[in-house]
């Protein structure tokens, strides 16, 4: 740590240096297996036990929305992103942080650069017409908001996660998009994608886009189930190639090119 | 005449000022103030008061709210003489005016690089004793600060944060002695339980909730040097019973957490309650809840002293909700268990057996590959304050009712750093829940569960009007009927709510505080 601190103040002592905080673990061998533990430990839950990905973006990729550099995933790791699951952990210690940036370049490094089989255009295609997912699903300015973004999908997701997430929307569904089912005093039944949850109401968008709200004790039921608002079926719409090219372009998603 | 009225006022200030030991004694019958951690020596958290009550709660309503910029709030805030002091995350606390929230005082002091500590640096509150409190710092050591300024009296080294140790708990004054706990069992530590001198800062005796050499038995449940990272944390308030001149502290879990194999043994005193004579330090009996754990289930948390009629006799008993999913009542003067119930769904044991370990179901340790267990790391309960109500006889705390995945790992020691060897997940597809439960400590039976989508994040305050207080982590602060669980009333505060409520009088009316985010919030009556 003295030498990160080091570098700080030489940067800070010297307005005209260039030097960003540099990683004291970079290409060590033994905090690249502390920072493994630690991984396991604290990022696991949510990046998955390889840091291949799951309720939080794959982190094998190499390449990372809070960009590119050491210093960058330090400072996301440490401070966390506002507004987002990602909380900061720098509760932990500058040097765990560290050493987990150190254990993440290895973990890129072993991912081999997957060639993907399938055609990004003919994904593309087949996601806005004959699959029809622009509905739900927005793309940049494009598209439907009931379901989740998929703008940055190829960052957040691995192939194998996209291609099971098309067969069975439920495998692993993304935090906060439960399926909630309201039943008003007049009978009515309301149902969409969860917003907001908790032990006395819930917020939910129906399939118009439409935001409602209920209070537990104002409506006659309200039901959460852990399963997608997305429907079954597209593992037998589509062909393996046409799969393929889904997969393919939602894995270009907001990875630079 | 009003020369003569004001000197009584001063006179009266005066004694009124200092917190003495006779204070801390009958702190139960004075429900003006909050003298400390668990509002008495026996940790009830339970107040008389009754001008909030069943009827009435209803209409409660914010007085004022202060922002404290402290992060993440756990603290229990003290209350006497017409100010609040309360403590926050990174070494930082403060004394508020009790008519309008206003600071009167703010201490901080910057967290040294490298103090690590599993789960952030919060901190449970002050103890105090005459004009100064006490407070734990996060790089493991003991600060003593003068009431009325927030200035240091004294700062003593409790450990070396460079090697794992942190601090998060509340002390405990008993007479002369600042008795305190420590965590870092996460980091391979050997944990203890320490006493200090109120006035010097001097420490007076340590007792290792890792048996070492100095105790063969105790070393023998250890195989190999593992004793050297044992954990065995105490990171939450201990109680005291002046009777029999004994403190009691739930310890935590043994390191490395999950990976049992280089710790063969019981792991004593770890995830144990442990008995230890106030003037000495010197263990008077244990009882180890959870022996050779390998879920993180410390038994940190709250002892809680009853005298209850069991079959017809009063016992002297300790009541405690482990986080391995079982309530017990043990007795306090030798640790025999009394009773040992599930309060939530438990896969690890069938129950607890007549010699009072636990009877065991095979396959439940975790693998490489994750295995299953009820209930999850976290618990059942976890270190959410409880409440025992005398008017009710019901004893009342949070639960997370679930099950997690548990990973085991291989991994060196390294001194100072984090040494668990383990991570949990989310059972797929299984979704945890909570609730609050009122248990019947006579029995360990559940009297009323009030079941919510998760554990409520906060503690538990019982109080005479018939009421218990707790808060959930979508910021809703709420009251419930003591008697039946039912929801009386609830406020959305706008942050996780933590600590406990406490509740005391202020010109006559009572009032309720708690935390909520990083704000305390007081709430009172209509005028």
């Amino acid at each position: 740590m003295k030498l990160v601190t080091s570098v700080l103040v030489f940067g800070a002592g010297l307005a005209f240096a260039q030097g960003e905080p540099q990683n004291p673990y970079k290409n060590d061998p033994g905090a690249v297996e502390v920072g493994r533990g630690v991984f396991r430990i604290s990022c696991s839950p949510c990046h998955g036990i390889h840091a291949e990905g799951g309720r939080g973006p794959n982190l094998t990729l190499g390449s990372y929305a809070a960009g590119d550099r050491d210093v960058d995933l330090f400072n996301v790791i440490m401070n966390g992103v506002p507004y987002s699951e990602m909380r900061g952990y720098a509760g932990m210690g500058p040097e765990n942080v560290w050493r987990i940036v150190s254990y993440l370049r290895v973990a890129a490094k072993s991912v081999a650069t997957e060639k993907l089989p399938g055609n990004t255009a003919s994904g593309e295609k087949l996601f806005w017409e004959k699959g029809a997912c622009g509905q739900c699903h927005r793309v940049g300015n494009r598209g439907g908001r009931l379901g989740p973004d998929l703008t940055r999908s190829g960052r957040s997701r691995t192939p194998q996660y996209l291609r099971e997430s098309v067969i069975s929307p439920d495998a692993d569904l993304t935090p906060g998009y439960d399926t909630i089912t309201v039943v008003t005093p007049e009978g009515k039944k309301i149902v969409g994608a969860q917003r907001g949850y908790d032990n006395f109401s819930a917020q939910l968008m129906d399939s118009q886009d439409n935001y409602h709200s209920f209070l537990k004790s104002e409506v006659t039921s309200i039901q959460r189930e852990e399963k997608s608002l997305m429907p079954g079926g597209y593992g037998k719409m589509f062909s393996k190639s046409e799969l393929d090219d889904l997969v393919a372009y939602l894995s270009s998603l907001g990875v630079a090119r | 005449m009003r020369m003569w009225l004001l000197l009584v006022v001063v006179c009266a200030l005066a004694v009124g000022a200092a917190v003495t030991d006779e204070k801390l004694k009958s702190s139960q019958s004075d429900s003006g103030s909050w003298l400390m951690y668990g509002k008495n020596y026996s940790a009830w958290r339970y107040s008389e008061l009754a001008q909030i009550n069943t009827s009435n709660v209803s209409r409660l309503t914010p007085r004022w709210i202060y922002q404290t910029g402290a992060g993440q709030l756990q603290t229990t805030p003290l209350v006497f003489d017409g100010v609040m002091y309360a403590t926050g995350s990174a070494n930082r606390a403060f004394a508020l005016d009790l008519l309008t929230g206003r600071p009167l005082w703010r201490y901080s002091k910057p967290v040294p690089e490298g103090v690590q500590g599993c789960c952030g640096t919060v901190n449970r509150g002050f103890a105090a004793q005459g004009e100064r409190l006490f407070k734990m710092n996060a790089e493991a050591t003991l600060v003593a600060l003068d009431a009325k300024t927030g200035g240091v009296l004294w700062e003593t080294k409790v450990d070396d944060y460079k090697k794992g140790f942190s601090a998060t708990g509340a002390p405990l004054v008993v007479g002369n002695k600042v008795i305190v706990g420590i965590a870092g069992a996460e980091f391979g530590v050997r944990g203890f339980v320490d006493a200090y001198d109120v006035t010097t800062g001097e420490r007076l005796w340590r007792f290792h909730t890792v048996a070492g050499p100095e105790d063969p038995v105790g070393r023998k449940t250890w195989g190999g040097d593992s004793w050297k990272q044992g954990g065995g944390s105490t990171w939450v308030t201990g109680s005291y019973d002046p009777e029999l001149n004994l403190t009691y502290w739930g310890t935590g879990n043994p390191g490395p957490d999950m990976d049992g194999d280089v710790r063969p043994g019981d792991n004593l005193y770890t995830c144990s309650m442990v008995a230890l004579d106030v003037e000495t330090g010197k263990l008077k009996w244990h009882y180890q809840f959870t022996p050779h754990d390998v879920h993180d289930w410390d038994a940190t948390e709250d002892p809680v002293l009853v005298d209850m009629k069991k079959n017809g006799v009063t016992v002297k008993a300790l009541l405690h909700a482990n986080r391995n999913g079982f309530f017990y009542a043990l007795d306090r003067t030798n640790g025999k268990v009394l009773s040992a119930q599930p309060y939530t769904k438990v896969s690890w044991a069938k129950g607890i057996g007549p010699d009072g370990r636990p009877i065991l179901v095979p396959g439940q340790d975790p693998t490489e590959k994750g295995n299953e267990s009820c209930p999850g790391l976290g618990g059942g309960h976890n270190w959410q304050p409880t409440a025992y109500s005398p008017q009710t006889g019901l004893y009342y705390f949070g639960s997370t009712d679930g099950c997690e995945l548990f990973y085991k790992h291989k991994q060196e020691y390294v001194e100072g750093l984090r040494y668990q060897n383990s991570t949990t997940e989310a059972v797929p597809n299984k979704r945890n829940e909570g609730s609050v439960l009122a248990v019947d400590p006579t029995t360990g039976a559940t009297k009323w569960r009030l079941p919510l989508i998760s554990s409520p994040s906060a503690g538990m305050l019982a109080t005479g009007g018939g009421l218990v207080f707790t808060g959930d982590s979508q910021g809703y602060v709420m009251a419930v009927d003591a008697r039946s669980g039912k929801l009386l009333w609830k406020f959305q505060a706008g942050g996780r709510v933590s600590g406990a409520a406490i509740t005391y009088t202020f010109r006559g009316k009572q009032l309720l505080t708690l935390t909520a985010g990083e704000a305390i919030f007081t709430f009172g009556l209509p005028e």
